[in-house]
């Protein structure tokens, strides 16, 4: 691949909107999500599919769960609200309304793809099982994402994202060495699940485009996060040893969080292959005058051993540490690349923003918000040659403000929908 | 048996270590035919890694390159050997994807670059996996999902604002963003692809899944110009909403109480004085560490076990930390049969993560177990690249097939 062909095919297709030229072009998913699962339908959007919000007449959940907006004009959406559901379109159907439920089953007859993530006990008791959908339209794949799954003791248990990371596993590889272990940001055993989710429903989809029929997903949000064991299971199984976190520590000489002159940064020149990148690392100090580099030279230095000990810890710290400590995290990324080290800065979103590289990618968007005014988005996960991830010309949708497009797109006529109204069953 | 989603989809498998691996694993388990390219001249990290088989390292006997290596089928080539770049050539013209997770350059370097592969089959799928794209300042940058976590954010966010910035401990954009979006994104290049019957070239850099799924920190920066921070285990909708200690070495509790009814029953499982104005969640998200650190001091005497299922038949919302062992022996995850265990030459039975849904149609199987090093060489060269014993044993002795 060269630079050019890469850059002027997706440069120049990004300035159309969906079109016939989205990969995911005509795709049809009805998002019934409420708090978890907005990212799967995300990633569906990113590629062309028409997602449509489903919610209550007063909105999902999602809309309003903190941290939201202090901007003015944005009515304190939530940032994860803004994010997932810019580029979806809203209709808002009571579904507790006796009339409800039937206009649901006419969107999903005219849909390919359902997810939802408040499980199938609230729609079994609002008749909108699987069974109920899957008669009204037999190629539809529905995607159930739940805490749990379906099956097995915990079923119908409630979590949150925090108890999903507990339960899944992933919380005891992370945290300090002296306290507790620490959640990452941004609820991740949501868009762990999600993003699993949107990979099943794409191949149940691409299943249904072949044969015309559809099946039902049941994914579990646990089961998502045990993914980010790593080898943990494997080193319980095969050794019978249980990995912690190494935290703050270093995780052997050379690997681990280190103080710089404006902030941190994580080098990992130890115990990789081999110890493969050691010499590099010796390399690079010693171009740069670092008196004691001497002290890291060795053979021992490739013995795993040998750097699993505190004695040969304490002497990287000292080394690189005094040679960090006077140096930024920008300097000390680039010059650690140019001797071929791993080790990045430890950034923060403001940092990143200034990334060289994710400007040169064209990475972070510009995309309109509800209130009129545009921000910087995340943009593109992936570039496509022939059919690029399209940023979104529309913002966050309010709640039902595609209700009559999308009911007369699905069948219904005019009357019809003037007649919902009335009667509250949509907005 | 149910027929498999992917099957009749091949790839021709270039990725190595980390969230390549996991991404066509995805594809394999699902029941596409996925050879992975790899070499006894620079073998794939991960069979070097532990943890081995009774302890003993071994090209076919790590735990972890096999957990992310099932349902796939291994050529050995020596890519450095001129004579096995026609054979690559040959995979490719017969594969629908063609995946690798070099740094740029390398599959150029090979002869196998988009280009040549655009003209030796143009329905093929190219998915070139990288950590910081094919183009651009950083594109030669090398790392691994620990410093891509350092890069985007990701450890800048976790831990306690008032000590280092730790992450998660893991690689984690090798498990989550980076395979989930791959897969994705091939999937979707696929549909194109029976449409038109066009194949592309997708390149996806792997510090970009890895920052979309850190979104609303990043919109709190833009829409806001607030500055998201480390906010240890707290959460604004919840107090308390924490990870306390209980009786003995590394026994942790979560708890969320998410509303003012089940902050009273927690008051009363533990049997704690709460101040007046802990009544209500402002108040008590207004003197947290003072609420915290009473509730450490009480669940600290208690024991893990007891302590979780007293709080759940109360309504509390709560689970314990599991640690590795604790997640494989998990009544829940063995309910769902999680936990897949596949019979392998060298390693005897051991122990796969199967995937997070179930499908009731075109199910996901796993098996069979990873492949030995060059297991299926010579299965694939007769049967996909058309060569004669002859040529087989010709190349072997000439070392290509290695």
């Amino acid at each position: 691949m060269t630079a050019s062909t890469s850059e002027s095919s997706a440069a120049g297709r990004n300035q159309l909107t969906a079109g016939p030229e989205s990969a995911l072009a005509g795709v049809r998913v009805l998002d019934l999500t409420d708090l978890r699962g907005g990212y799967c339908g995300k990633m569906f959007a990113g590629l062309g599919a028409s997602v449509t919000l489903v919610e209550p007449l007063d909105g999902v959940r999602s809309r309003h769960r903190a941290p939201v907006s202090q901007r003015e004009g944005l009515d304190s959406l939530s940032f994860t609200f803004l994010y997932e559901a810019t580029g979806k379109r809203s209709v808002a159907i009571d579904l507790e309304h006796p009339d409800g439920p039937g206009v649901l089953l006419r969107l999903a007859a005219a849909a390919d793809i359902l997810i939802e993530d408040r499980g199938p006990a609230y729609w079994n008791a609002r008749n909108l099982g699987y069974e109920e959908l899957s008669q009204a339209n037999p190629r539809l794949v529905v995607t159930s994402m739940t805490p749990y799954g379906q099956m097995g003791p915990d079923s119908e248990r409630e979590a949150s994202d925090l108890l999903i990371l507990a339960r899944g596993g992933m919380l005891s590889l992370g945290g300090y060495s002296d306290g507790q272990p620490m959640r990452p940001p941004s609820n991740q055993a949501h868009v762990a699940g999600a993003s699993f989710a949107a990979v099943a429903s794409m191949m149940a989809f691409l299943a249904a485009e072949r044969d015309g029929q559809g099946q039902y997903i049941d994914l579990s949000l646990q089961e998502a996060i045990t993914m980010t064991l790593e080898n943990a299971a494997h080193y319980w199984e095969l050794e019978g040893t249980i990995r912690r976190s190494f935290g703050e520590r270093q995780r052997q000489a050379g690997t681990g969080v280190i103080r710089c002159s404006d902030g941190y940064v994580f080098v990992l020149a130890g115990g990789i292959g081999g110890n493969r990148f050691w010499p590099n690392l010796v390399d690079w100090l010693t171009d740069e005058g670092v008196e004691d580099a001497d002290r890291l030279a060795g053979e021992q230095w490739s013995d795993l051993s040998f750097i699993a000990t505190e004695e040969s810890k304490a002497i990287f710290s000292e080394v690189f540490g005094r040679f960090a400590a006077g140096k930024t995290k920008a300097e000390l990324g680039e010059r650690s690349q140019r001797w071929r080290v791993p080790l990045a800065p430890v950034n923060s979103p403001a940092d990143v923003l200034d990334s060289p590289q994710l400007a040169h990618r064209a990475y972070f968007v510009d995309t309109p918000l509800p209130n009129g005014e545009r921000s910087l988005f995340p943009g593109a996960p992936y570039q496509l040659s022939e059919t690029p991830w399209l940023p979104s010309t529309e913002p966050a949708p309010a709640i039902g403000a595609h209700t009559e497009t999308v009911l007369s797109s699905a069948g219904f006529d005019a009357e019809e929908i003037a007649q919902l109204r009335d009667q509250q069953v949509v907005r | 048996m149910s027929r498999r989603p992917l099957e009749g989809i091949r790839v021709a498998d270039f990725c190595w270590v980390g969230a390549g691996s996991y991404a066509t694993k995805i594809l394999a388990d699902h029941g596409a035919d996925v050879i992975k390219v790899e070499s006894s001249m620079k073998v794939d990290g991960l069979r070097l890694t532990p943890p081995f088989a009774e302890r003993r390292a071994g090209v076919n006997r790590s735990g972890y390159f096999a957990d992310r290596n099932s349902s796939k089928r291994s050529l050995a080539l020596n890519l450095k050997h001129e004579a096995s770049r026609e054979l690559a050539r040959r995979l490719i013209a017969s594969s629908d994807i063609v995946a690798n997770n070099f740094t740029p350059g390398t599959m150029e370097r090979f002869g196998l670059g988009w280009p040549t592969v655009q003209q030796l089959n143009p329905r093929a799928i190219y998915l070139a996996m990288s950590m910081q794209g094919s183009t651009g300042p950083y594109s030669h940058h090398l790392g691994y999902g620990l410093t891509m976590g350092a890069t985007v954010g990701l450890q800048h966010l976790t831990g306690d604002p008032d000590r280092e910035p730790i992450g998660t401990g893991t690689n984690y954009p090798d498990h989550v963003p980076n395979p989930t979006h791959a897969a994705f994104v091939v999937l979707a290049a696929l549909r194109h692809r029976a449409r038109t019957g066009r194949g592309q070239y997708i390149d996806l850099a792997q510090i970009e899944p890895s920052l979309s799924v850190l979104g609303p920190s990043y919109l709190q920066w833009t829409v806001d110009h607030d500055a998201p921070t480390r906010q240890k285990n707290r959460d604004d909708n919840a107090a308390p909403h924490g990870v306390y200690p209980c009786r003995g070495e590394r026994s942790w509790v979560a708890i969320v109480v998410e509303d003012d009814d089940a902050w009273q029953t927690l008051v009363r499982v533990l049997g704690i004085a709460p101040q007046p104005s802990w009544s209500t969640f402002a108040g008590r998200k207004a003197d947290e560490d003072r609420l915290d650190h009473l509730l450490a001091s009480t669940t600290s005497t208690w024991d893990l076990g007891d302590l979780v299922v007293e709080l759940r038949q109360s309504g509390v919302l709560a689970e314990p930390v599991l640690d590795a062992q604790g997640v494989v022996e998990d009544e829940q995850l063995a309910a769902r049969g999680h936990w897949v265990r596949l019979e392998h030459a060298e390693m005897g039975a051991s122990t796969y993560n199967a995937w997070p849904h179930r499908m009731s149609r075109t199910p996901w199987r796993l098996g069979p177990a990873a492949p030995l090093l060059g297991e299926h060489t010579d299965e694939v060269c007769r049967e996909v690249l058309g060569l004669s014993e002859g040529e087989i044993a010709g190349l072997r002795e000439s070392g290509v097939l290695k």
